[in-house]
């Protein structure tokens, strides 16, 4: 059975013309119109393209959302068992769009994607972790060869062929990790690597360095005798009974718990569920990760303003960064709102 | 210290009436061997089952592997089950294509299980799905407590691990293996050139306290230690144990260490075997700092390496506090490489690592402990008979799931690639 492909393109790439028709709305013709008839050549018996579907750049660009459902609800009605949007080279307004489309296709139709795009293409880093981009120059100059790798990759995807590394494809790395198995071991790798980097060879980590982004510590606009300070801790933490069910490893949740009226806490009702350290210390001792005895003395004493009466608390081991990120904003949202000036945040 | 390692391989194991090594062949006196390791009174019900290599058989509720040893010149697993005393020098009988495998019949759960698959795909994952396993199975005696438990599990391992390595005390090893390493400032001026490069051996991770009969280091359950010098050869040689918590290192990947193999293999040809180090991972951060700094003088003042390799044991915590150490390390001019496990849990490779040190720029990895696994159905299933009637088919799993799979100390080829 040969494969259904359809492309899409924009408005200059589908020959329906230049600037002036950028604000041109998603639409569809059958077969391969402009230069998805590259992809057509590219495919040769393997496929036949089906439907082309163009957009304008200015209408993707001012619309997305509503230009994305558009392309999407067309490419459907096509039935593909494929799409290959682009290549944008550095056509940013496309790139975008080609790489939104993609994802889409691939979450809401379940059909493969693949789009092709210049390393400095804002779609790349937009949209590299859902989809395989093939990296092109930045104008169509070589764009037949572009063509005939995207195809290539696109019907490795169809036909459940595993893919190369983004090295081998050339294609911007994913984001994902996959287990192999390598040639040598971890530990002969390991010498292998020491004796490079001793010798001032050049050498490739197997782990890129983290791109953790540094958050700027807050400035507090207030004096401490007149700020809101909550305690927020990701030790884990809970009431006996775990009621919100924090995960002891790997969270995706965290607690509100209230201390009102609470000048310490008891032992006896508390409990903790983290599996990342020795939390024998803090079940004997509650304080020794949340400290809301010493915090009500200084509340009482009016070295603070006040102590705020939720403590929010989580699990922080084997947490993925996207969870992470997630519960942190919201906890910032919530202290936001409460009015509160200053977080004492513990770890362990 | 010259240690030589008298290696016999094993083609096949059989159960028989004496215990000897008939060829290829090791017999084993399954009754007799029951009965010297069933004296233990914190175990009842002991059971010993032979599994092989080919056969659909699904080992479940692992809870350490041992390679089969025993000294000619002195104690076996000194501190631990002979007497304290140095190991590392002289001779040790050793059998490979076997592995005793020890099982927690505490264990709960099929999900936190390790597991050895003895065919299919898996067991091409792991060392231990291709050896003739003696699988030791039994259960804590009334009023046996957890730890007491566990230390009495592996002493029986490390009896029968020593009882099958004797068995090849008559005859004529294959090959002999001779790990000698002078001590560490004497080189020979015309070697003088090559890099000195030290191997950080983070044996246990505080995360957890150890129990008292939970003998790590010589038997010492290493409450309090401070990073100290060893000689590869005492590692190698039984010295260091996996403690009962240790996640993805086996005492098997321990008595055959493949970094300090790896260095052994270079030494005096392209590098300079300076020693080893052993650490623990620390709970709080003054310990960590003191254990980091002490490390780093060690390895740079003391053993006077120009470069480093680390490895950890455990999870998150013991990650960092290895960057740490190596982290001043570098900070001492030395040059390091460390061995991590990709920490993501969600396959996405922002979550690799949980540091962020720009002079610890070398990394290997040992793969992801979280990617998913499928293991396939077997015939029969070992060491866990109340869950085989789950773990006989087709079961959903993990890459840390599969003993042997994944060893922190860098024992196997599987690894993380980023895509």
């Amino acid at each position: 059975m040969t494969t259904r492909v359809v492309c899409f393109v924009n408005q200059f790439f589908g020959q329906l013309g230049g600037e002036e028709r950028a604000g041109l709305g998603p639409q569809a013709m059958d077969g391969a119109v402009g230069a998805a008839r590259a992809v057509q050549q590219a495919l040769g018996e393997a496929g036949t393209v089906v439907a082309t579907v163009v957009c304008g750049d200015n209408y993707a660009a001012e619309h997305p959302e509503r230009a994305v459902a558009e392309l999407v609800g067309l490419i459907g009605a096509a039935k593909p068992d494929l799409v290959v949007a682009g290549p944008a080279f550095l056509a940013g307004r496309y790139g975008v769009v080609c790489g939104a489309l993609c994802a889409a296709v691939q979450a809401q139709l379940n059909v493969p994607a693949v789009t092709g795009m210049h390393a400095e293409n804002p779609g790349v880093e937009l949209h590299r972790r859902q989809v395989h981009i093939l990296r092109t120059g930045a104008e169509a100059t070589r764009m037949l060869e572009e063509v005939r790798r995207l195809v290539a990759l696109g019907l490795k995807l169809v036909r459940g062929e595993a893919v190369g590394t983004p090295a081998v494809e050339g294609s911007f790395p994913r984001g994902v990790t996959r287990n192999v198995v390598a040639a040598e071991s971890a530990a002969d790798r390991a010498a292998a690597m020491l004796l490079d980097k001793l010798a001032g060879r050049p050498f490739t980590s197997e782990v890129p360095r983290p791109a953790f982004p540094s958050v700027p510590a807050a400035r507090l606009v207030k004096t401490l005798e007149g700020a809101t300070i909550a305690l927020v801790t990701d030790g884990g933490l809970v009431p006996r009974g775990n009621p919100d069910g924090i995960e002891a490893l790997n969270a995706t949740r965290y607690g509100a718990y209230s201390i009102e009226g609470k000048t310490s806490l008891d032992a006896a009702q508390y409990d903790n569920p983290h599996r990342g350290y020795d939390t024998s210390w803090v079940k004997q001792d509650p304080h020794r990760l949340v400290p809301v005895d010493v915090a009500r003395e200084l509340e009482q004493s009016g070295a603070i303003g006040k102590l705020h009466e939720t403590v929010y608390s989580t699990v922080g081991v084997a947490t993925t960064l996207a969870h992470s990120a997630r519960m942190g904003k919201e906890i910032a949202d919530k202290l936001r709102e409460a009015g509160v000036d200053a977080v004492i945040l513990t770890s362990t | 210290m010259r240690l030589e390692l008298r290696w016999s391989d094993v083609q096949d194991m059989a159960a028989s009436t004496v215990t000897r090594l008939s060829g290829r062949r090791l017999e084993v006196d399954l009754d007799a061997l029951g009965v010297l390791l069933a004296a233990d009174t914190r175990l009842t019900g002991l059971r010993l089952d032979l599994v092989h290599p080919g056969e659909r058989c699904r080992i479940g509720r692992v809870f350490d592997v041992i390679a089969p040893r025993a000294r000619l010149d002195g104690e076996d697993f000194p501190g631990v089950l002979g007497a304290v005393a140095r190991a590392g020098d002289g001779r040790t009988l050793a059998l490979s294509g076997v592995a005793v495998v020890v099982t927690d019949q505490q264990m709960d759960g099929v999900g936190t299980l390790a597991v050895i698959d003895m065919a299919g795909p898996t067991a091409a994952l792991s060392a231990f799905g291709a050896s003739h396993n003696l699988v030791l199975s039994a259960w804590p005696a009334p009023g046996t407590g957890r730890s007491e438990y566990l230390a009495a599990v592996r002493l029986a391992g490390l009896k029968a691990a020593v009882h099958l390595a004797r068995a090849a005390r008559d005859v004529e090893p294959d090959r002999v293996e001779v790990f000698a390493l002078p001590p560490s400032p004497r080189v020979p001026a015309e070697l003088g050139h090559l890099p000195r490069v030290a191997y950080v051996f983070q044996i246990h991770s505080h995360q957890r306290p150890t129990g008292l009969d939970e003998g790590i280091l010589y038997g010492d359950p290493v409450r309090r230690m401070l990073p100290t010098v060893v000689h590869p050869n005492e590692v190698l040689d039984g010295a260091v144990l996996r403690g009962f918590m240790g996640r993805s290192v086996t005492t098997w990947a321990t008595q055959n260490h493949p970094v300090i193999r790896a260095l052994y293999a270079r030494h005096g040809r392209t590098l300079w075997f300076a020693g080893v180090v052993v650490t623990v991972a620390q709970a709080t951060e003054p310990e960590r700092l003191r254990s980091a700094f002490l490390t780093a003088g060690l390895v740079a003042h003391t053993l006077g390496a120009d470069g480093a390799i680390f490895t950890k044991i455990g999870g998150g915590a013991p990650h960092v506090d290895m960057a740490q150490a190596a982290s001043h390390c570098e900070k001492l001019g030395v040059r390091t490489t460390l061995l991590v496990e990709d920490m993501s849990t969600d396959g996405s490779a922002d979550g690799m690592l949980l540091f962020d040190f720009p002079s610890v720029d070398a990394l290997v990895n040992v793969g992801s402990s979280h990617e998913p696994l499928t293991l396939p159905p077997m015939d029969r299933v070992v060491g866990a008979d109340d869950l085989a009637p789950r773990l006989l088919g087709e079961t959903p799993a993990t890459y840390g799931t599969l003993c042997g799979a994944i060893e922190q100390v860098g024992a196997t080829r599987v690894m993380a690639e980023v895509r």
